[in-house]
């Protein structure tokens, strides 16, 4: 690794968190796979790169992991510049997707090979390897081959492949996404857990938003290959900075408008738009709007909007209502508690949401 | 169910009606293919068909006297050729398997006016074409018609010499004959002055296994010198302009035999017989000769100057007499000889 | 599944073993007529006995095998048949591994295209391309111009053993392609990443992944080129002048030449049990690989 003089790379001057990635960029022809990453990541720290399929999230980690070529741009770890490193060299621990278990060695020898490959002593290769296999709670699966094992199974082996060499880093791409639903939410909390109780700096690929909010200090939320918003999961929730932002993580309303003076209109209602003129879009998340029979109370920083039942779905523990208002659909959910009943389509009902729920970005 | 009898009469009626109409018989003839069958068909079959309007004649081509006996012995129950010509000692093979009938003047009167070599003692056919081994030389290399055949050993034709080695009877011919050049006596008895004879040439040889033919590579040029038979050495000097020649050295030369069998039990029946008895009339083997320049078996066959020219008759001080039959017996040993040591000074 | 097959079976009244018997049915017939049958003529061959002038004598006797395995001359044959053939089966690995491995990693089109350059000297026969090498190797040939060219001697590349392993590898050398690539369907590039970031060079992860990954593959070719090579005749005769003796070509020449066709034979069966022993060894090697 080479270490980079200070003046050399303007970027790097702000480079202030274990792993940098400053203007790191990669083209195929026209198309900006990964368009100006600028990101950081202290040590210790959990970040998810989140957004849909083809957003560059994958393209990204395999930058950082060495394994795609990057068009321009720099990947800084702990003051070195590893942008021209060859993967192999590079001290990361990947997880893949696919696990990509090597299926002709059992799962001891799978473990055991990034300490081969770094020359560890036997006795302590072994060690190694037997603390590695009960950090993932597989003690007595040694000598099963990849193929006798199950998907979350197979899934621990990788990651304690991964994390046997004590990398830098550890990458994770997508790791549970070949899990049934109540393996996955097991299998991220232990992901969770050893990565806190080892303390290693991870970088969690995903697509879903529940993972990447529960169990990870930062979401850097991506998107046509750009990153859209870096933030704790609490920001990027409540605080979304762009439409896309506000829109791919949690449910939301989204009605259209203009704004002139400050305010918006939409669906006749006035909203505070400070800063904004035109067309804009205006979002608020259904289980934030409430419903009731009566307007609230002035003064009380709700906005308010009548209008009838179009449909109710129950669905045990939520309550959703589609209300048409002001010429538009909105809905509006509930936590169910018990003894409430469901308004009929046709009754109607007043519609009230805080302002500071209220999420309003210049119309694209 | 008359009907059916009726029209079941009708067919065997037409059928013998047909068969009474063509009054026909027809024969097959197996020899060899390529230019054999080319010119063999040309002037010897068509001419007989056109004497004998009522026998028609099939010629069926095969690569190799052995192929022949292939399919004689495959067909052993059943025959489907009646006509054989093929290597004497292959017929020798087919004569001790019985299967062939004894070709004498009782069957095919112009057996009386055949040379005596032509009459092969416990081989039940007898010899239609006479061929020898001759030298073979690029014209353009070579101007003056090698003296010996140990111009084969001359440093200057290093890996230019082709020769068809041993189990192929023009290797076995060559040994033979340097055998009696460097003093043998009974080539039946040993070989050793031919073998050690050979292995001066053998460091010169291009290959022992000329393809398609011996006579290619030096008709390009690939190669210089080899040996081969006269027959195709002639054909292929006519069709190559002259490029390549062929000479018989001052060793001498051995006659290789061609035989024509009468195959037992064949379909042709007399046809075949009538065959084989114009196979060997003095004006068959004169139109063959003239064609493809095999010596003829024929004592009364009036060749033309031309094509005598191109023949061994004229040559016959020159030619060692060879017991092919006898020499069958010991054919193993001295191709082990020959695996032994003129194959590793080829190396 | 099951309740879709169960009224099929009764209407049909076959089991699936039975429907499994009547599918093999045909291939166990053309095995039993063109192969099986065969085997036993030439078994029953060798047991005949031949005179010298070729001549066949039909007898059961031991008398040829006896002959042939007391020949030092035989087990010069097999040694040489055998060595030769590993030499030209290991050459033809060597040659296809890196073509195969290309052709694994590339896709679409180009893939099709590639893919037919290795398929197409399959639709030419091996006479004719032994031939198209007989010009490119032959003392006038295109190697002897190029070394002439640059003032050096060329070599003897034709007419012995050095010209009948480059005909041989490059005629075999589609056959181990495609068992190559048949058996390269475990090689994802995945496996190569996570060696690549485990620590691992490329030159490690080609020993310790890709090369393991890839037996099967390699078992499979060199069991198909080991079997083609050692019973191949045309191109040794056409490219060997006579000085390379293998069974495949001897057995052509007691056949065809000195018509000893019990020898033929016999020579023939020990070539079959080579083709045994090699199919032996590929499933012992498959099960260790596996």
């Amino acid at each position: 690794m080479m270490s980079i003089r200070p003046d050399e790379i303007q970027g790097l001057k702000q480079a202030e968190g274990f792993l940098s990635l400053r203007g790191l960029t990669r083209r195929y022809g026209n198309f900006n796979a990964v368009d100006d990453l600028n990101l950081d990541v202290a040590k210790g720290e959990l970040v998810a790169f989140l957004g849909p399929s083809g957003c560059g999230k994958t393209t990204s980690l395999r930058m950082i992991a060495g394994l795609a070529p990057s068009t321009s741009g720099h990947i800084v770890v702990d003051g070195h510049d590893i942008t021209g490193v060859p993967p192999y060299r590079r001290d990361m621990g990947l997880v893949f997707q696919s696990y990509a278990l090597f299926p002709h060695m059992d799962v001891a020898r799978n473990i055991a090979f990034g300490l081969e490959m770094r020359k560890v002593g036997k006795a302590e290769a072994q060690e190694r390897v037997r603390e590695a296999i009960a950090l993932v709670r597989l003690s007595g699966k040694e000598q099963h081959r990849p193929a006798q094992l199950s998907g979350g199974q197979q899934q621990r082996v990788a990651l304690a492949r991964a994390l046997v060499v004590r990398p830098s880093i550890l990458l994770l791409d997508e790791p549970l996404s070949n899990l049934d639903a109540k393996l996955r939410e097991e299998m991220r909390n232990e992901i969770r857990d050893i990565q806190k109780r080892l303390g290693i700096t991870a970088i969690f690929v995903t697509h879903d938003q529940m993972e990447a909010l529960t169990i990870c200090d930062k979401v850097a939320v991506m998107n046509h290959g750009r990153l859209e918003q870096l933030g704790t999961p609490l920001d990027i929730y409540e605080h979304p900075s762009t439409a896309f932002v506000a829109g791919f993580v949690g449910r939301i309303n989204r009605l259209a408008g203009t704004a002139s003076g400050g305010l918006a209109e939409v669906a006749g209602v006035q909203v505070a738009a400070p800063g904004f003129d035109g067309r804009v879009e205006v979002m608020v998340r259904p289980h934030r709007v409430s419903l009731s029979a009566y307007a609230p109370p002035a003064g009380d920083d709700r906005y308010a909007l009548a209008g009838t039942v179009a449909r109710a779905t129950f669905a045990g523990d939520i309550l959703e209502y589609e209300v048409e208002a002001g010429g538009v659909l909105m809905k509006s959910e509930a936590a169910t508690r018990g003894g409430e009943g469901v308004l009929a389509p046709g009754t109607p009902v007043i519609l009230s949401w805080h302002r500071r729920d209220t999420f309003v970005y210049a119309a694209s | 169910m008359t009907t059916s009898v009726k029209l079941a009469a009708a067919i065997l009626a037409l059928g013998l009606l047909t068969q009474g109409v063509r009054a026909q018989s027809s024969i097959t003839v197996m020899g060899y293919s390529g230019l054999f069958q080319e010119r063999y068909t040309k002037a010897v079959v068509e001419p007989f068909m056109r004497a004998h309007p009522d026998i028609q004649v099939t010629y069926f081509p095969l690569p190799s006297s052995a192929a022949m006996l292939g399919n004689l012995r495959a067909q052993k129950a059943a025959p489907q050729a009646d006509v054989v010509i093929m290597d004497v000692s292959v017929s020798k093979a087919g004569t001790d398997e019985k299967l062939f009938d004894k070709i004498d003047e009782s069957n095919a009167p112009n057996v009386r006016d055949l040379y005596p070599a032509a009459r092969i003692p416990d081989v039940a056919g007898v010899g239609v074409t006479f061929d020898n081994l001759v030298m073979l030389y690029n014209a353009e290399a070579v101007k003056e018609p090698p003296a010996s055949w140990m111009a084969m050993a001359d440093k200057a034709n290093e890996g230019k010499v082709v020769i068809p080695g041993i189990p192929d009877i023009q290797g076995v011919s060559l040994v033979i004959i340097l055998n009696k050049a460097n003093g043998g006596t009974d080539y039946l008895k040993d070989v050793s002055k031919g073998i050690a004879a050979m292995t001066e040439i053998a460091p010169n040889v291009q290959t022992w296994e000329p393809k398609p033919e011996v006579y290619v590579p030096i008709v390009t040029g690939q190669a210089v010198l080899g040996a081969g038979w006269n027959a195709r050495a002639q054909v292929n000097n006519q069709t190559s302009g002259g490029k390549l020649k062929a000479a018989i050295p001052q060793e001498g030369t051995v006659f290789q035999i061609n035989t024509i069998n009468l195959v037992a039990n064949g379909p042709g029946g007399e046809a075949a017989k009538t065959f084989v008895n114009y196979a060997l009339s003095p004006e068959a083997q004169k139109a063959f000769t003239e064609s493809m320049f095999y010596a003829p078996t024929n004592t009364k066959a009036q060749i033309s100057p031309e094509a005598l020219d191109r023949t061994a008759v004229k040559f016959m001080d020159k030619v060692i007499p060879v017991d092919w039959i006898a020499l069958a017996k010991v054919r193993e040993s001295i191709g082990e000889q020959w695996r032994r040591r003129v194959l590793p000074a080829s190396r | 599944m099951n309740t879709l097959a169960l009224p099929a079976r009764e209407a049909r009244g076959m089991s699936p073993a039975a429907v499994a018997m009547w599918l093999l049915l045909p291939i166990a017939l053309v095995n039993a007529v063109g192969f099986l049958w065969p085997v036993v003529n030439l078994l029953r061959m060798s047991l005949n006995e031949s005179e010298a002038t070729g001549a066949l004598i039909d007898t059961v006797s031991l008398a040829t095998w006896r002959n042939v395995l007391t020949d030092s001359f035989t087990l010069e044959l097999i040694g040489n048949s055998i060595g030769v053939s590993l030499f030209i089966t290991l050459l033809t690995l060597v040659a296809s591994y890196p073509i195969a491995i290309y052709l694994h990693r590339s896709s679409g089109l180009w893939r099709t295209v590639l893919l037919v350059l290795v398929i197409a000297p399959l639709l030419t026969s091996a006479v004719v391309r032994t031939y198209g090498w007989i010009a490119i190797l032959s003392n006038q040939g295109l190697v002897a111009n190029l070394l002439a060219a640059f003032g050096l001697a060329p070599p003897r590349l034709m007419f012995n053993l050095t010209g009948v392993v480059i005909g041989l590898t490059e005629i075999l050398m589609p056959y181990m392609i495609l068992a190559l690539l048949s058996g390269f369907g475990r090689l994802d590039p995945r496996y190569e990443e996570a060696a690549l970031t485990l620590g691992a060079t490329p030159l490690k992860t080609f020993w310790r992944v890709v090369l393991p990954l890839t037996a099967p593959g390699m078992a499979l070719g060199c069991l198909l080129c080991f079997v083609l090579a050692i019973s191949s005749f045309v191109t040794p005769k056409l490219l060997g002048g006579g000085r390379v003796f293998l069974l495949a070509t001897e057995i052509y020449d007691q056949a065809i030449v000195t018509l000893n066709w019990p020898v033929a034979a016999t020579l023939s069966m020990i070539v079959l049990v080579l083709f045994g022993a090699a199919l032996a060894l590929y499933t012992r090697a498959l099960r260790r690989i596996a």
